[in-house]
């Protein structure tokens, strides 16, 4: 079991040490950039730009890897299916029967395929060079109330920990003789009680100890909460900001006004 | 510092009673001062640590008589946010007090709830890691850190607030012996070079004699001994009346002065031999004798490992070629360092882990082949913590759910459940809801649980962490009657006097390898090997071992034992003189 369910990879770069308020804001350009234009060659382009991003931000293959090994099996899919379910268009390449696959659908299936990629890599720009904290942090900077950004920090934290106790829980009513998963389908959900029950229990448990180490911590003493790692924009920053908010302009300009993007 | 405290906790239920725990403790603590809190399980030690700091009453309610003041500050007037840069508290459980996502910022939550600069934060972050001796892992996970770590940086998560006081609320219970001697030993240092002012519960009486300036002992809600360790410890009789450890060697003097009429109160290992070396001529040693491995193929053995490797996905081999043949009836315990397999070999046991390569048989049969719930007729496996198998509304049910799940008859349910509860003590608690028993007897409840199924073999995960000392003795009894009715014993442990006293057999695992395996008498002889794995036989041995010189064999392995072997020493030197 990995120890976090986290995605990021701690290295010093300049993608890193972006406010993570940027890479915010870049995502949300990214979407209404993607969400608005489907012409393929713009998610290509978005797709290799994203690349040469997280390369000079020393994101390392093997992270690009994994990424790609998820999501080829979904690019796969539309780009075999698109064309099989959207037989508009004149020009047929190819029909049996009722199946028709035109160019379009194919232009179609592309584009929408290279946007479910863009669209994810958007957030994984984010996700690989952001640390949790930091991430929280800058939701909080953004106006999130301190104790919801801390609710949201500490379920990230303790998802894993939470797993664990299911993995040793079903090992422990197993051990007993129980048969998880098995039978029809109210049977398979009824064999899931004894270890949620248990499960549960520990996790008030933990809860409850979370609630005194919380106090003992000084948590909410009155006095105004400081930050180890105030969030401050840099120089990049400074730049990405408003191009950023000139972006989106533009793209909303293009789009709506001259009504561009869309077959 | 605490006056004529009384504590009850709000009733469970609505309109149900109130829970008295403390009542009428009166206790000051002087700076600079170690205090050593003991006492049996439920006698307020925790409660007593959670009013230190204001938790108990402001976070909880409950009636609260009597005060505590810190520092000056009066805990009525000031809740547990004042208190906390005044008062450090240390729970047990590491798990809860980690909740950030690396080591700084751990140690950085306490220091932002109090507002400092970033530059202030940054050098007290720097100074409790030194401290702690954990510097360097600043960027970790706390999930990544070993089980000495966690603890050490819960310490440096309060130390770093700069409180007055630092109480530490059973730190190393649960941790390896390595883990421990890490705790331990920046406890020590922080005692010695910062003069804390320490208020620490243990259950561990060898290491509060040697540290503690000073031994409080409750017991239902009361202090009921207090004095410098040499003077609580020679109160064995009234010690073990209340449940309690006694240092082996305070436990060696009270047998010399019942039964010869002795005035010994040594402590430690050197008072102990000088005053027992007196009486014996020094004589030639014992040579030591070589482990012999225990290899006889003829009977058909209960557990047999063959060549056993486990590999989890692509880190290095959890097991790297164990070899094992437990016999049937055998009482074999499994020591070793956290990380060094003992979980994963025993959980070949009964199926829930598969060899990578090699074979595990149980009762000659192969366990490829069969599934864990076939396993589970021959193999209980008790695991650790036992809210994780705990989950039915009442004792009964949770008892009866093994023996129903093999498919036995009701009645034959109902008869095995009944026998289970009696044979456990546990018939009073039939109808109550498992969950809101106490510890130690959440544990029993298990235990009757796994024995219910009536398994061949029985696999205990350290099962008396976390248990006082009778609790402990009670299981361990317990284990050992079901010993000699003939269900072999697999006892996974740290602690070397329950396996010096109860275990026949002693396998020893260091990264997954086999580095010894044979009589716990000889193993303990063996101090190369224990100390390559980082443990160190119990005091008595220690003792032992150290009188060879005087004609003692040095391999006794509980005071008894040790008591024996001397008397009859000191016969034959007398009657030589004579």
């Amino acid at each position: 079991m990995s120890f976090a369910f986290d995605l990021y990879v701690d290295r010093s770069s300049w993608l890193h040490r972006l406010d993570p308020r940027t890479k915010l804001a870049f995502v949300v350009v990214s979407s209404v950039l993607l969400l608005s234009f489907s012409y393929p060659f713009v998610s290509a382009a978005f797709l290799l730009g994203v690349h040469a991003i997280l390369w000079s931000g020393k994101v390392p293959a093997s992270r690009l890897r994994w990424a790609w090994q998820r999501m080829w099996p979904i690019t796969v899919l539309i780009l075999v299916l698109w064309p099989i379910f959207y037989p508009q268009g004149d020009e047929v390449l190819w029909q049996v029967w009722r199946v028709r696959i035109t160019t379009q659908g194919l232009w179609q299936g592309l584009g929408t395929a290279l946007r479910v990629d863009a669209l994810a890599f958007a957030f994984l720009v984010l996700l690989f060079s952001t640390d949790q904290a930091r991430l929280v942090r800058g939701l909080v900077k953004l106006g999130l109330p301190y104790e919801w950004g801390l609710t949201l920090a500490i379920a990230l934290r303790y998802l894993p920990t939470l797993y664990g106790i299911y993995a040793t829980v079903s090992e422990a009513q197993q051990a007993r003789g129980w048969v998880i998963g098995e039978g029809k389908f109210v049977q398979r959900i009824k064999s899931y009680l004894p270890i949620l029950v248990a499960v549960i229990v520990t996790a008030l448990r933990l809860a409850d100890n979370l609630a005194l180490a919380l106090a003992a911590r000084g948590f909410q003493s009155g006095a105004r909460r400081t930050y180890l790692r105030e969030l401050k924009l840099g120089p990049v920053d400074k730049v990405c900001l408003p191009l950023f908010a000139v972006s989106l302009i533009v793209f909303l300009i293009v789009r709506f006004r001259y009504s561009l993007g869309v077959w | 510092m605490v006056e004529d405290l009384h504590y009850a906790y709000p009733p469970l239920t609505p309109g149900g009673e109130q829970i008295p725990v403390l009542k009428g403790v009166n206790l000051r603590v002087q700076r600079g001062e170690f205090l050593a809190l003991m006492g049996p399980t439920g006698a307020g030690k925790t409660t007593l640590c959670l009013t230190l700091n204001g938790i108990l009453p402001h976070l909880m309610g409950g009636i609260f008589e009597g005060k505590v003041v810190v520092a000056g500050m009066d805990t009525r007037d000031h809740g547990p946010g004042e208190m906390s840069c005044q008062v450090g508290l240390v729970f047990q459980d590491p798990e809860s007090q980690l909740f950030n996502m690396t080591v700084e910022d751990e140690v950085a939550f306490g220091l932002e709830s109090l507002g400092l600069s970033s530059s202030e934060m940054e050098e007290r972050i720097a100074w409790a890691l030194e401290v702690v001796r954990l510097p360097g892992l600043r960027k970790r996970h706390p999930l990544q850190l070993s089980g000495g770590q966690k603890k050490r940086l819960a310490i440096a998560t309060v130390l770093a607030m700069r409180p007055q006081v630092l109480v530490l609320d059973e730190p190393v219970t649960g941790l390896d012996p390595l883990g421990r001697h890490e705790v331990l030993s920046v406890i020590e240092k922080l005692k010695r070079e910062e003069e804390a002012t320490v208020v620490m519960v243990e259950q561990d009486a060898e290491a509060m004699m040697a540290w503690a300036d000073r031994v409080a002992i409750m017991e239902r809600g009361r202090l009921v001994l207090e004095g410098s360790p040499r003077q609580v410890f020679s109160q064995v009789e009234s010690l073990h009346g209340w449940g309690l450890a006694v240092p082996q060697m305070s436990e060696l003097a009270h047998l010399f002065n019942r039964r010869q009429g002795a005035s010994f109160h040594f402590l430690t290992e050197d008072e102990a031999c000088s005053a027992l070396t007196g009486e014996l001529q020094s004589n030639t040693q014992y040579p030591i004798s070589n482990i012999q491995y225990p290899v006889s193929f003829e009977h058909s053995p209960a557990v047999k490992v063959e060549d056993l490797w486990h590999r989890y996905d692509d880190a290095p081999p959890a097991l790297a070629g164990v070899n094992l043949s437990v016999e049937a009836g055998d009482f074999l315990a499994i020591v070793g360092q956290n990380g060094s397999g003992k979980t994963t070999l025993v959980k070949h046991f009964n199926g829930l882990l598969r060899p990578t390569h090699g074979r595990v048989l149980v009762g000659g049969q192969d366990t490829a082949g069969q599934s864990v719930g076939q396993l589970a007729r021959k193999v209980g496996y008790l695991f650790q913590n036992p809210d994780h198998q705990i989950f039915a509304p009442t004792v009964w049910e949770e008892v009866a759910f093994g023996p129903r799940n093999l498919g036995f008859s009701e009645r034959e349910v109902a008869a095995r459940t009944t026998e289970a509860l009696a044979l456990f003590g546990l018939e009073d608690q039939a109808d109550t809801p498992p969950a809101v028993l106490g510890y130690g007897l959440r544990r029993q409840v298990t235990l009757a649980a796994v024995w219910a199924m009536r398994p061949q073999v029985l696999a205990l995960d350290e099962p008396t962490v976390g248990l006082d000392w009778r609790s402990s003795r009670t299981l361990m009894e317990e284990v050992t009657n079901l010993n000699r009715q003939g269900h072999t014993i697999i006892l996974v442990t740290h602690d070397m006097k329950l396996v010096a006293e109860f275990a026949r057999q002693v396998l020893v695992l260091d990264e997954g390898r086999a580095l010894a395996y044979g009589p716990t008498r000889q193993l303990f002889q063996q101090e190369a090997i224990l100390r390559q794995a980082f443990l160190a036989p119990p005091p008595i041995t220690a003792l032992a071992r150290r009188m060879r010189s005087y004609g003692l064999k040095g391999d006794s392995l509980t005071v008894e034992e040790f008591y024996q072997e001397y008397m009859t020493l000191r016969r034959l030197s007398r009657r030589d003189e004579g």
